[in-house]
């Protein structure tokens, strides 16, 4: 499974920092090293959404403090 | 036509007497065309208002004068002939030293009673020869050298030799003492700036941080001359996106690239893919990315205003040196290749707006972008690099 996460001027200034090490935190924890892979990216053209982030193609909104649902209500299914 | 291929880096800085705001010592630097540069080093007899005003008043006339086309001899009888001498103390209320660099190939000093002036050659030091003229009933002291790349030349008022006086040393540091210290630092490839703080700071760790006299340091470094391009922002017009990149490309030198769309364009342009990383050194600025064929890519705006506070800073009293002379993310990695490599830096900026920035909740717009290329150019001149913006 492959997360992308923007990294870009506008999702940066909306966290895109604490999405990114959230999610690198929740990985290592679940122990799914192997399984997701963490990518960033620049600009999706989708600022006013950010901070954005696909899983496996598919768009979503994350903001810092919802990195733990977002992990447990999107990618953890998606899993298993 | 340049005849050669180096360039002058100057770099200076005073320490104030403890207790004075006003530094008694003045440095002026002139290039009054592209092949010559004066730099006068003046130390106005004492501390405080007077000797700042006279020092002031000394480095002035003397770069004026040669601004103006005079000959330097003239500048310096002028001066010797004008400074009156202290009645009380039988001195001159001005002592200075004038290194003119012609052509980036010869070097002319003239100094009058401020010390000696050191060259290091190959990390060796290099007795200037000198010949001694009176003008005025002054003695003034003055070497002519050739230039090589590498030379460090180091200029300084007394302040500096007197450091340490009755607190580390007996009679300060003497001139020898100087040598040996700065040749430890001479093939490191520090910037003028650098070294002069270097020096500044150990005067002032030997004063126990109370300088007993105003101490200014200037050095100049002989280098070659490092062309780096930087491209910030997409074209405005989005089919002059190619053009700009191939005008981009083909320049010598290093290549950054900074902004996430502007990347994207670049890496299409090259046929590379554009990998960002997901690495956060500084927890403030976004990660770079790579793409192959370009030695940085970084996103744009929130890091090109880091570059900018460094650039302050860095001509300011250099205090955020550390920070950016060694970590790894993309503001830091920028300010090195300006501020450090760089001699010639140009600006390839795109005046593109990105209908993301314009969101009111953002502190970014396409106004501070603008105005951030503006300030930066301005830092960049005044660190003496040669600057080309051109906008698409």
């Amino acid at each position: 499974m492959k997360i992308t996460i923007c990294i870009g001027s506008s999702c940066h200034l909306k966290g895109s920092r604490q999405v990114v090490e959230g999610l690198q935190n929740l990985v290592a924890k679940h122990n799914l090293k192997d399984v997701v892979e963490l990518e960033g990216t620049f600009c999706m053209g989708k600022c006013q959404t950010g901070v954005n982030v696909t899983v496996d193609g598919e768009f979503y909104s994350v903001t810092p403090d919802g990195v733990e649902t977002f992990f447990e209500t999107t990618v953890l299914p998606r899993i298993k | 036509m340049r005849k050669n291929n180096l360039c002058a880096d100057i770099g200076y800085m005073s320490i104030n007497h403890v207790g004075e705001n006003l530094c008694g010592d003045h440095v002026e630097v002139v290039e009054t065309d592209e092949n010559t540069t004066v730099i006068v080093l003046a130390d106005g007899l004492g501390s405080g208002v007077k000797a700042s005003i006279l020092s002031t008043l000394t480095s002035k006339i003397i770069s004026t004068m040669i601004a103006a086309g005079l000959k330097l001899e003239e500048a310096v009888e002028t001066i010797a002939a004008t400074l009156p001498v202290c009645k009380d103390r039988g001195v001159a209320y001005s002592t200075f030293t004038i290194i003119r660099i012609t052509g980036n190939e010869r070097a002319e000093i003239i100094q009058y009673d401020n010390p000696k002036s050191i060259l290091l050659r190959n990390g060796e030091n290099y007795e200037l020869p000198v010949t001694v003229s009176e003008i005025g009933g002054k003695k003034i002291i003055r070497s002519e050298v050739a230039l090589k790349e590498n030379d460090l030349f180091i200029a300084m008022s007394d302040g500096v030799e007197h450091a340490g006086v009755g607190i580390k040393y007996n009679f300060g540091w003497k001139r020898d003492d100087i040598i040996d210290f700065m040749q430890t630092f001479y093939h490191i490839g520090f910037t003028a700036k650098t070294l002069t703080k270097i020096l500044l700071d150990e005067v002032n760790r030997l004063y126990d941080g109370k300088p007993g006299d105003d101490a200014t340091v200037c050095t100049v470094r002989i280098r070659s001359r490092v062309p780096v391009n930087l491209l910030f922002g997409p074209p405005s017009v989005r089919e002059d996106g190619r053009k700009m990149m191939s005008l981009f490309f083909s320049k010598e030198g290093k290549h950054i690239v900074c902004g996430g769309t502007t990347s994207t364009i670049a890496a299409d342009y090259l046929g590379k893919t554009l990998r960002p990383n997901l690495d956060f050194f500084d927890p403030e600025i976004p990660p770079t990315a790579e793409i192959e064929g370009v030695d940085l890519v970084t996103e744009g705006v929130i890091t090109i205003n880091r570059v900018l506070e460094y650039a302050r800073n860095y001509l300011a009293d250099n205090s955020s040196y550390e920070e950016w002379s060694s970590k790894k993310d993309g503001a830091s990695r920028i300010s090195r290749m300006l501020f450090e490599e760089a001699t010639d830096i140009n600006f390839f900026v795109g005046r593109a707006v990105n209908p993301a920035h314009q969101n009111p909740n953002l502190p970014i717009n396409f106004n501070i972008k603008m105005t951030l290329v503006d300030e930066l150019s301005k830092c960049l001149v005044k660190m003496g690099k040669k600057i080309k913006v051109s906008y698409f």
